[in-house]
């Protein structure tokens, strides 16, 4: 397996919750913080209700952990420029996620910096609405 | 008459009737039923078909359901709302039974941040959640409620609607009353009865509901609150389901410290 070292970049960021944005209960989440991680993307899966990302994430002692990202419905990624092929199985990511508080390796999606330096986020779900 | 002869008559006779005899329509009828549909009733105030969200514009949290006015629970909801309480200070989610594929059921999956398509007929609404892709069935076709020794509960009740002017005012019960929460830490029993009166305002896009509920088991009184949805044009609802396999990669539903 590939390592990759980590980017642990902790900074108090306060974003508008997303909880109405997964289909369960987020307080588990510290929306708070928001954690950068670097790794191997192992599995990127677009479905509905949620599109999720397991990357594999070598820390500086050299253990590897397997983040579970979850991400947004896939029509509001696409709203953000996302598709299904925008990732794939043995890239390097970088992934901002609000981890969980009690340390397991995992949280919610903010944003990816791709290859290209490009920086996609998603889209909230509410949709335009006439007013 | 020959034997021969005979018998091609019966036949003929036989598929004349055959052919000529409706099929009769079977009482109740369904609220598809043509006949059914063609019944004359007067023409509805509204018609809710179209797609609609929660309106989150002035809020993000409009999707709980926070009692205005007094309100006391029971003892029983009671020992749940503080340990949800007890549960959120300390970081963990308190039966997300929502996160483990249960169902929201009536009132949540109302505002689940979720579009909702709905469909109306002279005899029923349809409505169909983007969340989970819930069916919620209200009929406007006169019938009552259901016998409660043969009504199977269900986490989104049996709802019959009737007009009233220009509102249409829903009457719903026969609750699941297990793995069924108003919102954390407040649970729904089998007493869960809900009336909604729905009123469809600013020039047809927007939908609001005003809500009574009670649930002698849960609370005292009436538990009343207003929500409003917004019509969406440029989206449609997809097939949604909630599976293990997903669920597996979803660390906030997997965490050993939720309360379950």
């Amino acid at each position: 397996m590939k390592t990759y070292a980590v980017g642990l970049a902790c900074s108090l960021v306060v974003l508008t919750a997303p909880a109405a944005l997964a289909h369960h209960s987020a307080a588990g989440v510290d929306q708070a913080k928001t954690v950068t991680i670097v790794g191997e993307l192992k599995e990127f899966k677009w479905a509905n209700p949620h599109s999720w990302m397991d990357i594999a994430v070598t820390d500086e002692k050299g253990a590897t952990k397997l983040w579970s990202v979850e991400m947004t419905a896939p029509a509001y990624l696409a709203r953000a420029g996302w598709t299904s092929k925008t990732v794939k199985p043995g890239d390097k990511v970088t992934v901002a996620v609000h981890p969980m508080k009690n340390g397991d390796p995992g949280g919610l999606f903010v944003n990816i910096t791709l290859p290209d330096g490009r920086v996609l986020g998603q889209s909230p779900a509410a949709p335009r609405a006439p007013q | 008459m020959t034997t021969h002869c005979l018998a091609r008559t019966i036949a003929a006779l036989t598929l004349a009737c055959a052919t000529a005899l409706p099929l009769a329509a079977q009482e109740p009828l369904g609220a598809l039923a043509r006949a059914n549909l063609a019944k004359p009733r007067p023409k509805a105030p509204f018609d809710l078909t179209g797609t609609w969200f929660i309106d989150q514009r002035n809020s993000e949290n409009t999707w709980h359901f926070n009692p205005t006015g007094p309100f006391k629970l029971t003892p029983a909801a009671q020992v749940h709302y503080d340990a949800a309480k007890k549960a959120q200070a300390e970081g963990k989610v308190y039966h997300d039974d929502i996160g483990q594929c249960w169902p929201a059921g009536l009132p949540l999956i109302m505002t689940r941040v979720w579009p909702i398509a709905m469909i109306q007929q002279p005899t029923a609404i349809y409505m169909i959640s983007g969340f989970m892709n819930s069916l919620r069935t209200i009929y406007l076709d006169g019938r009552p409620h259901s016998d409660p020794d043969v009504v199977v509960p269900s986490f989104n009740g049996e709802s019959i609607g009737r007009w009233e002017g220009d509102t249409l005012v829903v009457d719903t019960r026969y609750f699941v009353d297990d793995h069924h929460w108003i919102d954390s830490g407040i649970p729904a029993s089998d007493q869960l009865h809900i009336v909604e009166r729905i009123t469809l305002v600013n020039n047809g896009n927007t939908l609001q509901i005003a809500y009574t509920m009670t649930d002698p088991k849960s609370w005292e009184g009436d538990w009343k609150v207003t929500k409003r949805w917004t019509r969406v044009e440029d989206t449609d609802i997809a097939e949604v389901s909630c599976l293990p396999d997903l669920n597996q990669h979803m660390p906030s539903t997997q965490s050993t410290d939720n309360v379950r």
